[in-house]
């Protein structure tokens, strides 16, 4: 008995003891928490290489540092905390002086204007801590009036190079401006950069217009009008300006459009005789296929990125919910599965995530969900949150927020799919029903 | 005559205790209660059980168990039931057994006895004699002279300069000496990417100048040879095993001669005693604090990096040796971004050096990190 015990004493003493005792090689240690912060950045004014790009120098450095830290991701380091400047692109990086400031990251450049005239903007992207360049130098060439443009595809090399995914910044924006008082408020289309700038009306106020749709390659939008007193589906060329109509049956209603990945065809919905199905068309041609047969609303069809399914809301089982189909029709699944009404799914870019309008206890909210309706996050609450829309690389979110009351105003606003960095857009009127463009 | 063995623990229910067996009885209890209730943990002496036990014979055997048996007080007794005899009784026979067979087998022939190896063939081992005493070691003259005082006044020997019979290249210019291999920044002309100004450094070489066997000092005295072993017949293998020393010298002059070996060569094992978990935890705190997962994509936060880094003794991180030992869950891409963060983090946290015990600086000289973002994914 006592030999079991001395036994049993010597081995609860060795055993906590015994992998230490049988390292052998390097020490391992396993590291599963970490934290979640904005990554330091220092962006010093880009040289100016002659001396007529000193201004825009400066404009592209600040473009650059917002979209950055626009994101969340990113925190800029503010120029007043800077032991050295860059005074010349060549010249070497003093990296301890850079970490003496916490900056990971550093963006160095150079803007010059070229014998023609033209715009050239070079940069390097470093990581600080490592002491060594991510990746290699870029020049981008443009015309002086398109610095912005550039300034935004600088960010969006920055933004790929240490996130390890695509940036978003040098894309635009589709929305309904609004303007007046609630009750009599003109809408009209507008395009604009992702980030507010450069707003360029497309038609007038003299008609109502709803939900524009970019087509995957940026060049056409299909909108929804009431300049015949019935909504109507049109397409219109980003570039001229010019608009036909999709959809003119008579005696029905059309809305709801969206285009598929080829940009060839298109899904939306129609009613006729009281009941509301979806459609696909084909762009050329004009035929059409109903795709939904049953007596409830079925609409806001939204493709899958490979174009095989399409994402549709309808109140089938008696409250709105989300279902999935072929892109040839038949029998479709429901994936929304949670208390309140669900509308407006539109598939991720990446194929992985749908977003969506949810209304529960007179509140809305914009979600996300897996295709199979689980892991459902709600990303934001409020009054009136509806119309999400993905942003190229689908790592944000942009839809449209309506304020309570009288005086209540649609605005748009991006939030991060992890539900952080909810932000308002900057717009010079009111705004809704945003559709993001893909990268261009 | 047959004899069994009593255990003394019968004598203890009554039977047959004497004084000395109380005696031992209390020494027992005693000795197990304090084993109980004492100080276990007391190295010396090691208490055992003592069982002791007694030789009788059969008689006695018998005698004792006779006295020992109680009588008989059972009051219930179950009477059987009287089976029923049927009245057709079978009849019995009888027959007269007959006598056993106890003629003895026959005697058969030895077997042939089994082949005696002959000794002649056994080389016996040569007896080797060793003396007591020390073989007398005659000193070179130069030791000799060494060791007394110099009163001689004769002229020393000039040093003679070696001269290589050809033209050598001039030497290298001098190098910091570091742990680190760094190479010294050249300007590149042709390039527009700007280097940051590096020192040229590298480890210390293994000698700055041939110290020839002249030049050494002699030993204090000299090395008693070491006795041959008396077995030599023993395998080879066994013998080399056993002879440390050649195994050393083996395994220095394959060194030597970068030579490899059938086996790879085992990583030298840290002796001392190895880091606590508090210790362990302290430096997996530490750089967690500076792992920041926030600007990585969706893809690398399902990415895991082994992450390799060697130590300096300031326990500082030497940047140049963090490298990527391997990754899982994720593309190349994403794994560059994962190692990127994890790299930033070891770097940033431990520009300070890390709160590690210097005095096993042999278990952390090199440490591998696994960064597992699993918990960090987006939920």
């Amino acid at each position: 008995m006592h030999r079991f015990l001395t036994l049993l004493a010597i081995a609860l003493v060795w055993l906590p003891l015994a992998p230490a005792v049988a390292q052998n090689g390097p020490l391992r240690i396993e590291i599963t928490e970490g934290v979640i912060e904005p990554l330091p950045f220092a962006v010093p004014n880009f040289v100016a290489d002659t001396s007529a790009a000193g201004e825009v120098a400066r404009n592209i450095s600040q473009v650059i540092a917002s979209d950055l830290s626009g994101t969340g991701l990113f925190r800029q380091i503010p120029a007043n905390a800077f032991i050295s400047g860059i005074t010349s692109f060549s010249s070497p990086v003093q990296f301890a002086d850079w970490k003496a400031v916490n900056a990971q990251a550093l963006i160095t450049g150079a803007v010059s204007v070229d014998s023609s005239g033209k715009l050239v903007v070079r940069f390097r992207v470093w990581d600080v801590f490592a002491g060594q360049e991510l990746g290699n130098g870029l020049q981008f060439v443009g015309t002086q009036a398109g610095w912005r443009r550039i300034a935004h595809k600088v960010a969006d090399q920055v933004y790929s190079r240490i996130t390890g995914e695509g940036g978003y910044f040098d894309s635009r924006v589709v929305f309904v401006s609004e303007s007046g008082p609630k009750d009599k408020r003109a809408k009209r289309l507008a395009i604009m950069d992702y980030d507010g700038a450069n707003v360029t009306y497309l038609t007038d106020s003299s008609a109502i217009v709803l939900a524009p749709r970019f087509s995957p390659t940026g060049d056409r939008i299909l909108y929804t009008s009431y300049a015949t007193g019935f909504p109507k589906i049109y397409v219109l060329d980003v570039a001229s300006v010019k608009r036909r109509v999709l959809e003119s049956q008579d005696g029905t209603m059309s809305f709801a459009p969206r285009f598929g990945p080829d940009g060839k065809t298109v899904v939306y919905s129609l009613t006729r005789g009281g009941n509301t199905d979806i459609y696909r068309m084909d762009v050329s041609t004009g035929s059409s296929a109903r795709l939904t047969s049953a007596p409830s609303i079925e609409t806001a069809p939204s493709f899958s990125p490979d174009g095989r399914q399409v994402v549709f809301e309808s109140d089938r089982s008696g409250t709105k919910q989300l279902y999935v189909m072929s892109v040839n029709g038949g029998e479709a699944r429901r994936i929304s599965a949670g208390e309140g009404q669900y509308g407006t799914p539109v598939w991720s870019p990446r194929g992985d995530l749908i977003a969506f309008t949810k209304q529960s206890k007179r509140r809305f909210h914009i979600g996300v969900m897996r295709l199979d309706g689980s892991e459902e996050r709600l990303l934001t609450a409020s009054f009136l949150d509806e119309g999400p829309t993905w942003s190229p690389n689908g790592r944000v979110i942009m839809f449209t927020r309506e304020t309570q009351g009288a005086q209540g105003q649609a605005n748009l606003y991006s939030v991060d799919i992890t539900g952080r960095n909810l932000r308002k857009v900057l717009t010079s009127t009111g705004a809704s029903d945003p559709s993001w463009s893909p990268l261009q | 005559m047959a004899r069994h063995w009593t255990p003394t623990r019968r004598t203890v229910d009554g039977v047959g205790v004497n004084t000395g067996q109380i005696i031992s009885g209390a020494g027992h209890f005693g000795l197990i209660g304090w084993a109980l209730l004492g100080n276990i943990f007391a190295s010396e002496p090691i208490p055992f059980e003592v069982t002791e036990v007694t030789a009788v014979t059969a008689e006695e055997y018998a005698t004792i168990m006779a006295a020992e048996r109680p009588p008989e007080t059972v009051s219930d007794v179950i009477v059987p039931d009287v089976p029923d005899v049927p009245d057709d009784v079978p009849s019995l026979t009888s027959q007269v057994d007959t006598a056993a067979d106890t003629s003895q087998p026959n005697a058969t022939e030895a077997g042939q006895p089994d082949d005696v190896p002959e000794l002649s063939e056994i080389t016996p081992p040569s007896n080797t004699i060793v003396g007591d005493e020390a073989p007398v070691l005659q000193p070179p003259e130069e030791d000799f002279a060494a060791l007394l005082p110099q009163t001689s006044l004769r002229p020393k020997q000039r040093p003679v300069k070696r001269i290589a019979p050809e033209q050598v290249a001039p030497p290298e210019p001098d190098t910091t000496i570091d742990e680190v291999v760094q190479q010294e920044t050249v300007p590149d002309e042709s390039s527009d990417k700007p280097a940051e100004e590096t020192i040229e450094t590298a480890p210390e070489e293994a000698a700055t100048e041939i110290v020839t066997e002249a030049e050494q000092a002699a030993p204090a005295k000299s090395i008693r040879p070491k006795l041959r072993p008396s077995n030599a017949s023993l395998p080879q293998s066994t013998a080399k095993d056993e002879e440390t020393g050649s195994s050393d010298v083996e395994a220095a002059l394959a060194a030597a001669l970068g030579s490899s070996t059938d086996e790879p060569a085992q990583p030298s094992t840290p002796s001392g005693p190895p880091l606590t978990s508090s210790e362990k935890d302290a430096l997996r705190i530490s750089v967690q604090k500076c792992w920041n997962v926030g600007s990585l994509s969706s893809e690398a936060l399902l990415t895991t990096v082994v992450v390799s880094v060697e130590m300096s003794e300031s326990s500082t991180p030497v940047t140049s040796s963090i490298r990527l030992v391997s990754s899982t869950g994720g593309s190349s891409g994403a794994a560059k971004q994962a190692f990127a963060a994890a790299r930033r983090a070891i770097i940033r946290c431990g520009a300070r050096g890390f709160d590690l015990p210097r005095e096993k600086y042999d278990h952390w000289r090199e440490i591998e990190m696994t960064f597992n973002p699993e918990k960090m994914r987006i939920k």
